[in-house]
């Protein structure tokens, strides 16, 4: 029946194809053109520096860069995946890598440099990133690509206006409250946004305070610990100040909008969008600056690190012609071109400052070494083979609890229990 | 006597009432483009003041610069374009023979085989998006401007409609054909298929409205922005600017300019178009 | 069964074959096959990537053992009762009106359409913005703080009137071609007899238009039933009245595309399906009581 399928459609295609050649882009690669697909519309140009790099170097492969949205990018690699026609290279988030590695979708690239040194992986690349970057069997699927921190973004003038010292590493959550409490008053403005968020929101304040979302072996979720329901409690306790709007604002106005509008002094912020911003605000330039996370009350340092890598299909184990193109991704020159384009930091160790010299066009500085310095402290971002089948729940839950139809205990044991569901099912 | 006068005097409020509503229901109709265009002029700042300002303070077209680099707008007015002219062709050309075939000739399983064409209309389209793009994939047709059609080459809707117009003609014109020598094809083709102009314009205003409001499958089918239709462009740039609305409502703008050119020139067609589907 | 056929009977059945042809194989490839294939995934137990076994009813067993799944049936179920009659009432009352004897008539007509001509995604966010609780125009001219979008009580009624906005001049040009179609000597004939304009309407235009109405009602009905894009548009994943807000086809999206349950949302879909059935031939039944087919 699929056959038949396949043969009527080809005759519908057909059709008309005589019309179309003339003006329709031919997708089938020939021979010599890898496809790289991305879905980040910001780092476009990154990687197409990458690409003529590569190709400059070898003439006769052609890289061609294509981007799609987030939520696009997985519907349809998904389907890819499925009807096996996966693009030659991609990138892959720590979301999901777990899902296609141990699904048997990806290639195994722990190999990739064996012929240039047997530790390469472990001597240019930290421990977190090589672990965003590996299956459950604890083989790498993935050429790390970059690492992200995340850090507190505050505007100046509001702080001068209120008449107190810019965040920097002594704030705890305490300070946190009160100099958000003393803009306000001052003001009127917000002071800390505290969203519905988990990367860019509670995450980071749970492992502050020593609990955890998934346990060590990511066999059960941590939404019953004392340390973890503390955090969650604190955190969502936030929207109850008058100077933090409620989930219903954020639901209308994203907080990086209200920031930089002026709305509110603080928000919490990943490095690869801080290019971006400073792009789109050309008016804020100067009025604002970046600060390493507070720590909780007892001195807990976190920050979620994230990382994303370069995979390609199961299929391209043996393609020499793929597999020199991901070597090139994952060398000191392909990182270097990566974090010197602004739009991350690259996962190579040493090569952090490149990305900081990219800022160098703009006219004032940021404390962009925050970013940096928090490496030394940062937390694996949270993910296991069942995340992508949670995650939507866990936010709707959490949700509930924002809108007050769940009470806070009852909402964190059922996001416990979805988590463990999931786990169960995957299993 | 009296009465005529109270009548008269009854229409005269009668017709006072229907400018007020035809001119308020204007109002209300034609706001939110005026908004949209006094939104893309401000800065975002100012867009976020309480209360909002009417006229921008000092007008910006900054965002419409952010709009243009985010957005490879001439491949989308292209794409689209190309995109509703190919659909258009199609549903012309197949709903025609299969409208007037259903129409005008008898067959064994018509009322089946018409039936399968009225289920279509039921089903909702998210469900044809992974099947359609997986068959796509194995022919390796995936970011081409024909993946952008495929869903649209042939046209439930359409054959359904022209069927109906195709009905209003009267046999004995295919008959008279008939005798003089014509065979089907011939009577198709010379002379009823000219008969159904209005329609087939009706026809290609509605798909032509269709394929460009069509967001989804352009979304998932073709990744390269530069493949990309006006619809799914948008949707990306909401992508990248989440709430930062002057910039969202420039590109609203830009996107809105070929159709509404397009409207303005066949505005009468478009309007008599819709009407058809009225018909009995 | 069937009676011997003519030659000529068989040439046209072959021609008649021939014209089909292209439209029933793309809609068995392109329409057909997927309705399937969602018919038999909804008996399954689906993974990701296109592993499926058989599991009998348990994907209709947990669906309608599931609130959420009844509140977004009855989400959509309200949608339509929100946007149907009052968005048919309204475009009949800009038919008439546009079909009485006034000035600027296609200046009207061309306002009322507009709406068709925009992208859906740019209608939405023009919307969003305006409804907006915080920066909102709505709220400044209407001088309440309203929380339209974030509200489980106004944003179903928000979703509701926009799509009534985008919807009103394709209804009412439809209707326009219905009225244009009755003869004018019923009303003079009204007129001779001191009919009131609104007897007018009742006694005559009514009736006389109930064809152009069905057709009108039964398009829109179909449409509210498997509305997805504009709620997708207007709430996001991120707005806590979600669940009060999300329609079936909404439901289907999240469950197959964001969290991978492909089998539940098969189930879901055919739900639908079946409840757009059932609404159709109701209508189709309901019809000779009021639809007037006499003229």
């Amino acid at each position: 029946m699929k056959k038949f399928l396949r043969m009527v459609s080809l005759g519908l295609a057909t059709v008309m194809a005589v019309g179309l050649t003339a003006c329709g882009g031919g997708s089938k690669s020939p021979d010599g053109t890898i496809t790289m697909q991305i879905w980040d519309t910001a780092q476009r140009d990154g990687m197409q520096a990458l690409a003529d790099a590569y190709h400059e170097q070898n003439p006769d492969v052609t890289v061609e860069i294509q981007v799609t949205s987030w939520d696009e990018y997985w519907t349809k690699l998904e389907a890819a995946a499925t009807s096996n026609t996966l693009p030659d290279v991609f990138w892959m988030h720590t979301n999901y890598i777990l899902q296609y590695a141990d699904n048997g979708m990806l290639a195994d690239l722990t190999d990739l440099y064996a012929d240039e040194s047997a530790t390469y992986y472990t001597d240019h690349y930290s421990d977190v990133s090589i672990s965003n970057a590996s299956g459950s069997d604890g083989k790498i699927y993935g050429v790390p690509k970059d690492k992200d921190t995340v850090g507190l973004v505050y505007n100046k003038e509001m702080f001068d206006a209120a008449n107190i010292a810019y965040p920097d590493e002594t704030w705890t959550w305490d300070t946190l409250v009160e100099a958000s409490q003393a803009i306000y008053d001052a003001t009127g403005k917000y002071g800390y946004m505290a969203y519905a968020d988990d990367q860019l929101g509670y995450w980071n304040f749970v492992y502050q305070n020593g609990g955890y979302i998934l346990n060590e072996d990511k066999t059960a979720a941590g939404f019953d610990v004392p340390e973890t329901i503390e955090a969650m409690k604190f955190y969502i306790g936030l929207q109850s100040y008058d100077w933090c709007p409620d989930q219903n604002y954020f639901a209308e106005t994203a907080p990086g909008n209200a920031f930089f509008s002026e709305q509110g002094a603080m928000f919490l912020e990943g490095d690869w969008n801080i290019m971006s911003e400073m792009k789109n605000y050309p008016e804020m330039q100067g009025k604002w600056d970046v600060a390493v996370l507070p720590s909780s009350p007892d001195g807990g340092r976190a920050t979620i690190s994230n990382g994303l890598c370069y995979a390609t299909s199961a299929n391209n184990q043996n393609n020499e012609v793929v597999l020199d193109f991901l070597r090139f991704l994952g060398s000191e020159e392909g990182q270097r071109i990566q974090g010197e384009s602004g739009a991350a930091i690259p996962a190579y160790e040493g090569l952090e400052e490149t990305w900081i010299t990219a800022f160098d066009q703009f006219d004032y500085d940021l404390n962009l070494d925050a970013f940096i310095e928090m490496f030394d402290y940062s937390v694996q971002s949270v993910n296991d083979k069942s995340r992508p089948n949670w995650k939507s729940k866990v936010t709707d839950e959490l949700l509930k609890i924002y809108g007050g139809s769940v009470d806070i205990d009852t909402g964190l044991a059922n996001i416990n229990q979805i988590i463990n569901d999931a786990i169960a099912d995957a299993a | 006597m009296n009465q005529e006068a109270s009548l008269r005097r009854s229409r005269a409020i009668g017709k006072g009432l229907t400018y007020f509503f035809l001119i308020t229901g204007s109002l209300i109709m034609i706001f939110p483009f005026v908004w949209m265009i006094l939104t893309s002029l401000k800065t975002l700042s100012e867009s976020m003041q309480i209360p909002p300002t009417i006229l921008p303070a000092k007008p910006v077209f900054e965002n419409f610069t952010y709009a243009v680099t985010s957005l490879p707008f001439v491949n989308l007015y292209i794409n689209t374009i190309v995109l509703i002219f190919f659909r258009v062709l199609c549903a012309i050309a197949f709903s025609s023979m299969a409208g007037y075939a259903f129409a005008k000739l008898r067959f064994r399983g018509k009322g089946l085989l018409f039936g399968l064409v009225l289920v279509q209309m039921m089903m909702p389209s998210q469900i044809f998006i992974i099947p359609q793009y997986q068959m796509l994939a194995s022919l390796s047709l995936t970011n081409t401007l024909f993946a952008l059609v495929f869903p649209g080459l042939v046209s439930a809707f359409g054959t359904f409609f022209l069927r109906q117009s195709y009905l209003g003609i009267p046999n004995e014109i295919g008959e008279a054909a008939y005798l003089d020598g014509c065979n089907q094809w011939q009577t198709f083709t010379k002379v009823m298929a000219p008969l159904t102009g209005n329609s087939v314009a009706a026809l290609t205003i509605f798909t032509a409205v269709f394929a460009y409001a069509d967001l989804m499958w352009p979304l998932v089918v073709n990744t390269d922005i530069n493949m990309m239709t006006l619809s799914s462009g948008l949707a990306t740039l909401k992508g990248q600017f989440t709430t930062n609305y002057p910039v969202l409502m420039a590109g609203s703008l830009l996107a809105m300019i070929p159709m509404l050119i397009l409207y303005l020139f066949f505005q009468k067609q478009f309007v008599e178009g819709i009407a058809m589907t009225g018909g009995k | 069964m069937f009676k011997k056929q003519t030659l000529a009977e068989k040439r046209e059945q072959r021609w008649a074959y021939l014209m089909i042809a292209p439209t029933i194989i793309g809609l068995l490839v392109l329409n057909y096959y997927p309705l399937f294939d969602t018919i038999r995934l909804s008996f399954s137990r689906t993974q990701t990537f296109g592993k499926s076994t058989f599991n009998g009813i348990e994907n209709y067993v947990t669906m309608f053992s599931t609130p959420e799944f009844w509140k977004a049936t009855w989400n959509t179920i309200w949608f339509c009762i929100l946007t149907v009659p009052v968005g048919i009432a309204i475009a009949l009352l800009v038919a008439v009106m546009l079909n009485a004897k006034v000035k600027f008539k296609s200046g009207f007509r061309a306002i009322y359409f507009l709406p068709m001509v925009v992208a859906p995604a740019a209608v939405a966010m023009v919307w969003r913005w305006m409804f907006n609780g915080q920066y909102g125009i709505i709220n400044t001219i209407l001088g309440k703080p309203i929380n339209w979008l974030t509200d489980p009580k106004t944003a179903v009624i928000a979703c509701a009137i926009v799509a009534i906005w985008s919807a009103l001049g394709y209804d009412a040009v439809l209707l326009m071609s219905g009225l244009q179609n009755i003869s004018k000597t019923y009303y003079e004939a009204a007129d001779i007899d001191g009919a009131s304009r609104v007897r007018q309407f009742f006694s005559i235009t009514l009736p006389m238009i109930s064809p152009t109405l069905f057709v009108t009602l039964i398009m829109r009905l179909m449409a509210s039933l498997k509305v997805y894009d504009l709620i997708y548009m207007m709430i996001d994943t991120s707005n806590p009245v979600l669940p009060d807000v999300q329609s079936l086809m909404y439901l289907f999206y999240r469950e197959a595309f964001v969290a991978g349950n492909k089998g539940y949302a098969s189930a879901i879909c055919i739900w639908t399906i079946a409840l757009i059935g059932i609404v159709t031939a109701v209508q189709f039944v309901g019809q000779k009581k009021w639809v007037n087919y006499e003229v």
